[in-house]
């Protein structure tokens, strides 16, 4: 079983070494940081400092959020669109344990980028002489477990359907967007429409948010430590839910994954 | 070793699309050691049936079993199994190295270099240990499927069309592999469309015809399959009986066919005449020969 897992994770590293996707996608976004960073390097301002450093941490963060989807997405979309999964299941190897192997080689390289870019924004720190803050590793934590949970939902979706519909779902239906939905529907309702079909959408909208899962679980709380990257000592609580909704949610979007994987036909 | 008992598959081809009935009262039998191949043509049903033994496929109803087992995606019983798919349905983004480690390390097994190495050693393969699968040709990535068996003993090998695209000098080569893998022991289940191949390799054979086996047997059985005529060769300058046909003369040796009911006939014209008999054999036809009578016929013959 050990084994198994240890070569399935090493060749899936092998495989996001040298997807030429991934590396596209890694090389646009670095090319965006760099022109982020470029200006502030020349300017020797203590405040402006700081906002360059939080830009860019932010930007290398959001990247991470979305490479974190590229990692679920392409490992399963590959691997079902060469078929090659067929050599594995007909060996004494799961789908169970594949699946496994894709999501801790996923999460395995969404935390090394997540460290490489926490790791540079302590450095940024140091050179540009600011404190180095605690703000910086928990940002880094709820975004690597906002990331986890990304991963299990994409690999869900690409499981299911078509990368391509995988994606297009993923984008438009997030729990965001519903929530934005639902403030409007409130709004109209405030404002003296009582049309029954409104308050019915108000709910279908309320029930269709609370389903779909979240970037952030918490992060009408957590807002606050991402913008000013100041942590206060009850605020590390908040990483701890965030990543026991994670975990739910990961555990979920695995096993629905794997009954769909088990139902395909690797032909 | 495999048996299959009245195996139903049907499926829809996309959402919307019409649905394919694969194999349709499907019911055959491997024995171990057996080297048995599975002919049909083209949509007969032979990948099906070899999907459903390697558990890809689910049957609709009826029964598969495999070394006692029903095969289900990555149980157990792969434990001695090989497969080899029709296409390149390899992970193209490894080297030939990695791939064998890999496919070989599938069987929950540590693998040592020294394996590896030898193994590719074998099949002529060590000088391109650091090619990519994707740059590597049809031939190339048939022996990195084939390496597992030299790496494992294989107690169930699976083919799926394993000569198609294959050079004539890689097509040799590689029966020379199956030969030896099946003298180490091996059930090797095979499915071409090269009735010349498996006339040379298989012992058993069953032709598949619109998802159904229409004839399972022994592939000598195939090879005098209703046949009409005697080959005979006998020492003889007189006259020859008139049922003799297609006479060859080499020096005062006769050659010919005599038809089956002409045959204890022959036999007191040789004894009377005082020939020396030399050959006297059912006459033998190609597999393709043989298919073909069967697949006109629609099933086999009485």
């Amino acid at each position: 079983m050990t084994e198994l897992l240890r070569a399935n994770v090493l060749v899936n590293f092998a495989f996001y070494r040298r997807s030429r996707l991934l590396l596209a996608f890694m090389l646009v976004f670095l090319v965006l940081t760099a022109l982020i960073s470029l200006p502030p390097l020349f300017i020797n301002s203590g405040v402006q400092s700081f906002n360059s450093l939080h830009e860019i941490f932010s930007t290398l963060n959001g990247f991470l959020l979305f490479l974190a989807g590229g990692l679920g997405l392409f490992i399963i979309s590959s691997h079902l669109r060469n078929r090659s999964l067929k050599m594995v299941f007909t060996k004494p190897c799961s789908p169970a344990l594949w699946l496994t192997s894709a999501f801790l080689s996923a999460v395995a390289v969404s935390f090394l980028l997540h460290c490489i870019v926490l790791g540079g924004a302590a450095a940024l720190s140091l050179g540009w002489h600011l404190p180095v803050r605690a703000g910086l590793v928990f940002v880094s934590m709820d975004t690597f477990i906002a990331s986890v949970g990304i991963i299990a939902y994409m690999m869900l979706l690409t499981t299911v359907a078509h990368p391509a519909i995988a994606v297009t779902f993923a984008l438009i239906f997030n729990a965001d967007l519903f929530y934005e939905f639902q403030r409007w529907t409130m709004a109209m309702i405030r404002s003296g429409n009582s049309s029954p079909a409104l308050h019915a959408l108000e709910k279908l909208v309320h029930y269709l948010y609370l389903l779909l899962p979240m970037v952030y679980a918490f992060g009408k709380k957590t807002e606050g430590i991402h913008n000013s990257l100041r942590v206060g000592h009850g605020d590390w609580k908040f990483v701890l839910y965030s990543a026991v909704y994670a975990t739910v949610l990961s555990a979920f979007c695995y096993f629905v994954a794997l009954f769909a994987l088990q139902r395909k036909r690797h032909i | 070793m495999i048996i299959a008992d009245n195996v139903h598959v049907h499926f829809r081809r996309g959402l919307l699309g019409k649905q394919v009935r694969a194999l349709t009262g499907l019911s055959l039998e491997v024995r171990e050691g057996d080297f048995f191949a599975l002919v049909g043509q083209n949509g007969a049903g032979k990948s099906t049936a070899m999907y459903c033994f390697l558990g890809l496929l689910k049957p609709n109803s009826g029964k598969v079993q495999v070394l006692g087992r029903t095969p289900d995606l990555g149980s157990p019983l792969y434990e001695g199994v090989a497969y080899l798919p029709e296409e390149p349905h390899y992970h193209l983004y490894l080297t030939v190295e990695e791939a064998t480690r890999y496919y070989a390390s599938l069987y929950g097994k540590s693998i040592p270099t020294k394996s590896v190495d030898q193994a590719l050693e074998r099949l002529g393969m060590a000088q391109f240990k650091t090619l990519p699968l994707s740059k590597c040709s049809k031939g190339m990535k048939q022996k990195v499927g084939i390496a597992q068996c030299l790496i494992h003993e294989t107690r169930l090998l699976f083919l799926d069309e394993p000569t198609r695209g294959l050079d004539p000098l890689m097509v040799r080569e590689f029966r020379e592999t199956l030969r030896d893998i099946h003298q180490r022991g091996a059930t090797i289940v095979m499915n071409s469309h090269v009735l010349s191949e498996i006339e040379m390799l298989a012992n058993r054979v069953a032709i598949i015809e619109r998802g159904k086996v229409i004839v399972q047997d022994e592939l000598r059985n195939l090879l005098t399959l209703d046949q009409e005529l005697y080959s005979v060769a006998f020492e003889g300058n007189g006259v020859v009986p008139d049922y003799l046909t297609s006479i060859e003369r080499l020096g005062n040796l006769v050659k010919g066919s005599i038809p089956k009911e002409k045959l204890y006939d022959f036999m007191d014209y040789t004894r009377i005449s005082g020939l020396h008999l030399h050959e006297c054999s059912l006459k033998k036809i190609s597999l393709e020969d043989s298919f073909f009578k069967i697949i006109k016929g629609g099933g086999a013959p009485a």
